[in-house]
């Protein structure tokens, strides 16, 4: 699936967006992965991930997911999905992948040239890309883009329109922090790649703007 | 899903979980548009009803209804009757994000993904179909591993078996490869097409990075007028064993 591929925002914004994703192939070397997937948990557990989980498990670290409980049911899963806002996270995350040479293939998104040079100074030959062509069809149907900057992190499309509005409106009349605002609006995405972090960025941005406007 | 009259409590907490906007109020209790709805869950799962009225009926799990389930409920698995060997959930397949293992995409070649509603929108499953028979028409072949091929009448000629036409889906994707040499008559033709359906459409391109670690599809995709975002999903070739070739 194509869930982490079509992240709306603007370069400035997603300086602190970036999804890791640890997927097996059926055709090469899912068997007996369960082991490896720990690992490759072990390793984005030990850089401070903002989220992470997997459909299979049926919720993500912010809905819940205990750690230990996801490590023990990685035997019958078949990935492992996290997400990071720090890009020193995700340099040191790939560093230590590259050192455990687990054989698992590694997806990031993310900016991509900021992915490039961290694939440069560790040494790594990205393989292959999926590049976003932009949303087609009856545009006039989606909301503003600060929405969609908040509801295209769930890939699945889950964090719905109204739910943005209504929890922006609450962080606007001080009913919500914006840290609380984005912990509501992770609820119904169960892969862990909505990035709490830069949600309650966007919130807050969004409260500074209007209290802006309202001064002019 | 539907919600009981007899226990909605109208606290209206759930209408703003709805990706597809189709909770309204009713006559004296909420009610799910059954026809809009896309049966992804998250109204019962997330919106926290006080006296749990919201529930899954029977209906929605008999054929065609559940493929909407199956497309928009990232936690249901696809039905064997309906998708057999497949053996996975999700919409899509591993496309690029083992290519580094399964050599799915070897250089001369794109992958193409087309993501119907998203985001957030959905789409009538007939939307896809003027995709699908124009691509059959140019030479294309779906991926077979892809659930959306187990929704063919012919796949031959991209027609959809015709009883699942009106059913609503959160998101489906269209998966392609095509040579490199085909790029320029393909995007043309979709970008004409694409203004025809009834839905919005999240459109992708996978590409093997050049030795070099450029990606020189990018100036081709501008010239046809697609923007291309700057950020990605990007295989790290971390796989083994590693498909160079």
């Amino acid at each position: 699936m194509s869930h982490s591929a079509h992240r709306c925002g603007t370069v400035s914004n997603l300086q602190n967006d970036y999804t890791m994703y640890a997927r097996t192939s059926r055709y090469v070397n899912r068997e007996g992965c369960g082991p490896k997937l720990r690992k490759i948990l072990e390793i984005f557990l030990s850089e401070n991930p903002v989220n992470f989980g997997s459909s299979h498990s049926g919720k993500s670290f912010a809905a819940g997911l205990d750690p230990e409980e996801y490590a023990r049911s990685l035997d019958k899963a078949y990935a492992v999905a996290c997400c990071f806002s720090k890009p020193s996270s995700v340099l040191n995350v790939l560093k230590r992948l590259k050192e455990a040479d687990t054989g698992i293939s590694i997806v990031v998104s993310g900016l991509i040239e900021e992915v490039q040079n961290m694939a440069d100074e560790i040494g790594l030959t990205p393989h292959t890309a999926l590049l976003s062509l932009g949303v087609h069809g009856r545009k006039e149907l989606l909301p503003e883009e600060s929405v969609l900057e908040i509801t295209t992190m769930c890939g699945h499309g889950l964090v719905a329109t109204h739910l943005v509005e209504e929890v922006a409106q609450k962080v606007r009349k001080g009913r919500l922090t914006a840290e609380e605002g984005a912990m509501a609006l992770a609820q119904p995405c169960p892969c862990g790649i909505f990035n709490l972090d830069r949600c309650r960025e966007l919130l807050a941005e969004q409260l500074e703007r209007i209290s802006k406007e309202g001064e002019e | 899903m539907r919600i009981d009259p007899e226990k909605c409590s109208s606290c209206a907490r759930c209408p703003d979980y709805c990706p597809v906007t189709c909770i309204h109020e009713g006559n004296g209790s909420f009610v799910i548009d059954e026809a809009e709805c896309v049966e992804c869950g998250v109204c019962l799962r997330d919106a926290g009803c006080p006296t749990d009225a919201i529930y899954m009926p029977e209906e929605s799990g008999r054929y065609p209804r559940s493929i909407r389930a199956a497309f928009s409920d990232p936690g249901v698995q696809y039905p064997e009757e309906l998708f057999p060997d497949l053996k996975q959930g999700g919409r899509g397949t591993e496309e690029m994000k083992t290519n580094d293992v399964t050599g799915n995409f070897p250089r001369g070649e794109f992958g193409m993904t087309l993501e119907f509603g998203r985001p957030g929108v959905g789409t009538r499953l007939r939307e896809v179909e003027k995709v699908t028979s124009l691509l059959t028409s140019m030479g294309v072949r779906f991926e077979d591993s892809n659930a959306l091929y187990f929704l063919f009448e012919d796949p031959e000629r991209g027609t959809l078996k015709p009883e699942i036409a009106d059913e609503k889906v959160l998101s489906i994707i269209v998966e392609f490869a095509l040579p490199e040499a085909q790029l320029e008559s393909v995007v043309n033709a979709l970008a004409q097409v694409l203004k025809t359906v009834d839905t919005v459409v999240s459109w992708g391109l996978v590409t093997r990075f050049e030795k070099d670690g450029s990606l020189p599809v990018k100036g081709r995709l501008e010239k046809l007028g697609l923007t291309v975002r700057p950020n990605a999903k990007i295989n790290m070739g971390m796989g083994r064993p590693l498909i160079e070739d």
